[in-house]
């Protein structure tokens, strides 16, 4: 399956260190970023390891699929998305460690998100408020819930949208790596499509930009990379108040047309 | 209007609003802002709007009230300032459109991106939010989502059995190999609709090859499912329902 892939992070216009990390494994189609956070350098510490370790216990459970995982097996999901929440639970255990030994490093934590494609089956994963989006047919849907203060408030009802938008408390996370000894992972899994486009960025995008800027910015058929640098350069002349950190993906889109159909047709007479 | 950030050491812990009602700040209840800390007075300092400027007063406090590190008694407050009573920091923000973020003041973006760092809710606060959630969601929960299994029936036209437990977060309608509701026929699609099981439990139905139909209404936004639900795509018809 070919993914097509851009990314960019950028320290924004107000900041003076760039908190955020990704990576990207195109040969094994795994898509990692991450916002760190605590003073001095602990934020970048943090989102570093976050990004790495996930990155190294993923290739090592692509070469041993039976890999044994860290904490429970989740239910309903692949072999690779239980790998997936594992490596998630490694990265919490090496920042939790890190903090704990340095006495100046208070704090330190990072969220993370996560794709994994594997075939047509797409896992998910993510704890903290960067988010995951997917573009499919013009609609723009968030596959992440944010682990934030505020917006569990919106999901009690407690509190709208607009408000959220508008609180000071946006800031405030409910769930991080490295902060407890160990970490609930949300993990889903979504079918990849052709021409199904994906978002992974950090909350320095989201902050900026609405859903409607974010998906008139995929929605133009650029390469991944192009939409990439778009959506980077239009969240600092927003303000730019935060780190900004995208990675775009897309599914090339095979042409099908009569021919491919025949092709079909000879394909299912053999079998 | 102003805020109030009430802050320990990284974490917040409150945050409060100055309007035309000044607020009291100090470790006896009856304050508008509790700090509950030996090292802060019953009745410490105050916080009001004075002809449109921002101001602080000590109430001659044992401890002491800190602005920007510096001793006052009474102040005029500024977005970005920090108020230090005992060891709490108390941050002065602005509404988000004035806060300083983009703007050409250079000393305004020194001090402004402190307020928006992003910290994790206190530890203790959050234990306790975190169990509230819990316990929200538990009572929320409708009892067949926890107690009956989610299941599609088929109503209509050509698949590989009948009726489909959804285990699984994610179930595939359609001809591909990771389909779990299996179409025949050479023009079926390889997925024609998708069924994700989220985190509250729920079951949302997407449209994928296909655009699916819910009691007739074509799905363009995923959609959560409800027990009776018809779903119709490529053909057939599926019955959503909970099952024991």
């Amino acid at each position: 399956m070919a993914l097509e892939f851009g990314a960019q992070s950028d320290i924004g216009c107000v900041r003076k260190n760039n908190e955020d990390s990704y990576r990207t494994a195109a040969e094994m189609n795994l898509f990692v970023l991450s916002d760190g956070m605590g003073g001095l350098e602990a934020g970048e510490v943090a989102s570093r390891l976050a990004v790495d370790t996930v990155l190294a216990r993923c290739r090592e459970a692509e070469l041993n699929p039976s890999l044994p995982l860290i904490g429970e097996p989740i239910e309903g999901v692949s072999g690779p998305s239980n790998q997936l929440a594992s490596a998630i639970r490694s990265a919490n255990d090496a920042i939790y460690r890190t903090s704990q030994q340095g006495a100046g490093q208070q704090g330190m934590g990072a969220t993370i998100v996560a794709v994994w494609c594997t075939d047509e089956r797409m896992s998910v994963a993510h704890v903290g408020d960067s988010r995951i989006y997917r573009l499919r047919g013009g609609e723009l849907e968030q596959l992440t819930q944010d682990h934030s203060f505020v917006a569990e408030q919106v999901r009690q009802g407690k509190m709208t949208e607009q408000e959220a938008s508008t609180s000071t408390m946006q800031n405030v996370l409910i769930r991080a790596l490295g902060i407890d000894p160990t970490v609930e992972v949300d993990v889903s899994e979504e079918l990849l499509m052709e021409a199904d486009t994906v978002l992974l960025c950090s909350d320095g995008l989201t902050r900026e930009l609405s859903d409607a800027q974010i998906a008139a910015v995929l929605g133009k058929s650029e390469e991944p990379q192009a939409a990439a640098s778009r959506l980077v350069d239009l969240a600092k002349q927003a303000g730019g108040g935060d780190n900004v950190t995208v990675i775009v993906l897309r599914r090339a889109a095979k042409p099908v047309g009569a021919i491919a159909r025949i092709g079909g047709w000879f394909k299912k007479s053999d079998s | 209007m102003a805020k109030l950030i009430l802050k320990f050491e990284n974490s917040v812990l409150k945050e409060m609003p100055v309007g035309s009602k000044e607020v009291s700040i100090g470790r006896s209840p009856e304050n508008g802002l509790v700090i509950d800390n030996p090292a802060v007075s019953h009745y410490h300092a105050r916080v009001f709007n004075e002809e449109g400027r921002l101001m602080l007063e000590d109430f001659g406090s044992m401890n002491g009230t800190f602005v920007n590190g510096q001793r006052v008694k009474m102040v005029t407050l500024k977005p970005g300032d920090s108020v230090g009573i005992g060891k709490h920091t108390i941050v002065v923000s602005e509404s988000r459109e004035h806060d300083g973020f983009g703007s050409t003041n250079g000393g305004a973006k020194l001090a402004a991106p402190k307020i928006n760092e992003t910290v994790m809710l206190d530890t203790k606060e959050r234990r306790e939010f975190l169990q509230k959630v819990a316990a929200v969601g538990e009572s929320s929960q409708v009892a067949p989502t926890r107690l009956k299994i989610a299941t599609l029936i088929v109503r209509k036209g050509r698949t590989d059995r009948n009726e489909y437990v959804l285990n699984d977060k994610l179930t595939v309608v359609g001809k591909s190999g990771m389909a779990t509701v299996k179409l025949k026929g050479w023009f079926a699609p390889k997925a024609a609709a998708q069924i994700t099981r989220r985190e509250d439990q729920s079951y949302y139905i997407g449209a994928a090859d296909k655009v699916p139909s819910v009691n007739g209404q074509p799905i363009l936004h995923p959609t959560i499912l409800s027990p009776g639900d018809i779903i119709t795509v490529s053909g057939i018809e599926l019955e959503f329902v909970y099952r024991d």
